[in-house]
């Protein structure tokens, strides 16, 4: 089948089977940001926002997303403009082998969007659906408490 | 093997004939689809363009002669919308909250939740226990009791669920999920509703989630509670619960666990005391 989407704001027309998931397709046409895990929804590697909510794109067959707006952690920031989330993970040591980093700060800026100043307690729990198997999660929670302080005050 | 064949209807009249079709179903937020597998799916129907995405809470349409009103929860709403609308201090709320991870919230549908019933369902027991209506479209079309959607199984024939809903009306409530780390399928889970008027107890309800039957109400529980006072009830007797052993638990652990649990968070709601573990 044929089907448009929106991604990090740009126009993809693309030609899937009817049973691909965004994460086959996303990869498919260059976006290898979106990282393939489990496939199962439980590790949080795969990650997008699809009309600006955070789901796992192995859990959503493609034909029911088309039309529709698709943010990778891309969209967010690149190299030379990252955004203060991007930075403060690095700044902060919050990434070591980096193939969870692009599930942890998309779901650390579907965080900050809704909450601007979360406590310990609401960081862990927006990324109870992202798993790090190197980190031990203390860095990733340093940093989205430093992009969180800098977004608020815009420093 | 036959490609799949997607339909986008926009009207409930289309969606009562496709669900005639062989090997169509409907497709919601589509994680329990892809949990059991498309090998037997030839067709799936895409529900976001219909009437079903909608929470309404009119506590000024007085149910029944009742003195409130109902919270009517469309089929396509996530869990997560679920939360953001009725938060933490309503059962359903806090036990959806609880549920699975913060994206699969995003697309775990309440309609597509109850149509598969899973064993580890965060959703079913607060349902149960509030007495939830379910209004199906297509072959069974109207509104049913929630525990007869549950037991008539002809109901679920070429049909659609197209919302729930349940009185507005405030409970004190515990609700508890046997798990072994913060992200896991419960076990079970139990949900329990309590009404006082002064220091008596006026209404109660108790409902396990995730024991043989998939589902137990205990009404003799409920009855043997209702018209006593809180605070003088020291112990309460709770019968067996029947479980099947799961991969990591026995049945006899299992019966054991939801006994003990069950009898801890009666008591405490009793107290006046608030769990939400």
């Amino acid at each position: 089948m044929d089907g448009e989407f929106i991604v990090n704001g740009e126009r993809l027309k693309v030609s899937f089977r009817p049973a691909a998931t965004l994460l086959d397709i996303l990869r498919r046409e260059g976006h290898t940001e979106v990282k393939e895990g489990c496939r199962e929804g439980q590790c949080g590697s795969c990650v997008i926002l699809l009309k600006g909510r955070l789901v796992n794109s192995c859990q959503v067959l493609a034909a029911s997303a088309m039309g529709k707006e698709i943010t990778t952690v891309k969209g967010l920031g690149s190299l030379h403009a990252p955004h203060p989330i991007q930075t403060a993970f690095v700044e902060a040591g919050a990434v070591q082998c980096g193939f969870c980093t692009p599930g942890m700060i998309l779901a650390s800026y579907s965080l900050l969007k809704k909450n601007q100043n979360p406590d310990e307690e609401e960081i862990r729990k927006a990324l109870d659906g992202n798993l790090c198997r190197c980190t031990g999660y203390v860095k990733i929670v340093d940093a989205i408490k430093l992009a969180a302080r800098r977004m608020r005050t815009d420093e | 093997m036959k490609e799949l064949c997607w339909y986008f209807p926009s009207s409930m009249d289309e969606v009562s004939t496709l669900l005639k079709k062989r090997g169509v179903i409907p497709y919601g937020g589509g994680t329990g689809i892809l949990k059991t597998g498309l090998n037997r799916v030839e067709g799936l129907i895409d529900l976001s363009c219909l009437p079903i995405h909608f929470f309404r809470r009119d506590n000024n349409d007085r149910y029944n002669g009742s003195s409130y009103g109902r919270i009517e929860i469309g089929a396509t709403q996530t869990f997560a919308e679920v939360t953001e609308q009725l938060g933490q201090g309503h059962i359903l709320g806090c036990a959806l909250g609880k549920s699975a991870s913060t994206p699969l919230r995003n697309r775990i549908t309440v309609g597509g939740s109850m149509a598969l019933f899973p064993a580890w369902s965060d959703l079913m027991g607060p349902l149960i226990a509030l007495e939830a209506e379910v209004t199906l479209a297509g072959e069974q079309q109207g509104t049913y009791p929630i525990t007869h959607y549950l037991t008539e199984r002809g109901l679920r024939k070429q049909t659609l669920i197209t919302g729930i809903s349940f009185p507005d009306t405030t409970w004190s409530f515990q609700y508890f999920r046997h798990t072994r780390t913060h992200f896991d399928y419960p076990a079970f889970t139990i949900s329990l509703l309590l009404k006082k008027d002064g220091e008596k107890v006026s209404d109660l309800r108790v409902v396990v989630v995730g024991c043989s039957g998939k589902y137990k109400r205990l009404h003799q529980v409920e009855e043997s509670l209702i018209g006593r006072l809180g605070e003088e009830i020291e112990s309460i007797s709770v019968s067996r619960i029947p479980f099947t052993g799961k991969k990591f638990m026995s049945s006899e652990y299992l019966e054991h666990c939801a006994q003990v649990e069950l009898e801890r968070r009666l008591l405490a709601l009793l107290k006046g005391e608030i769990f939400h573990g």
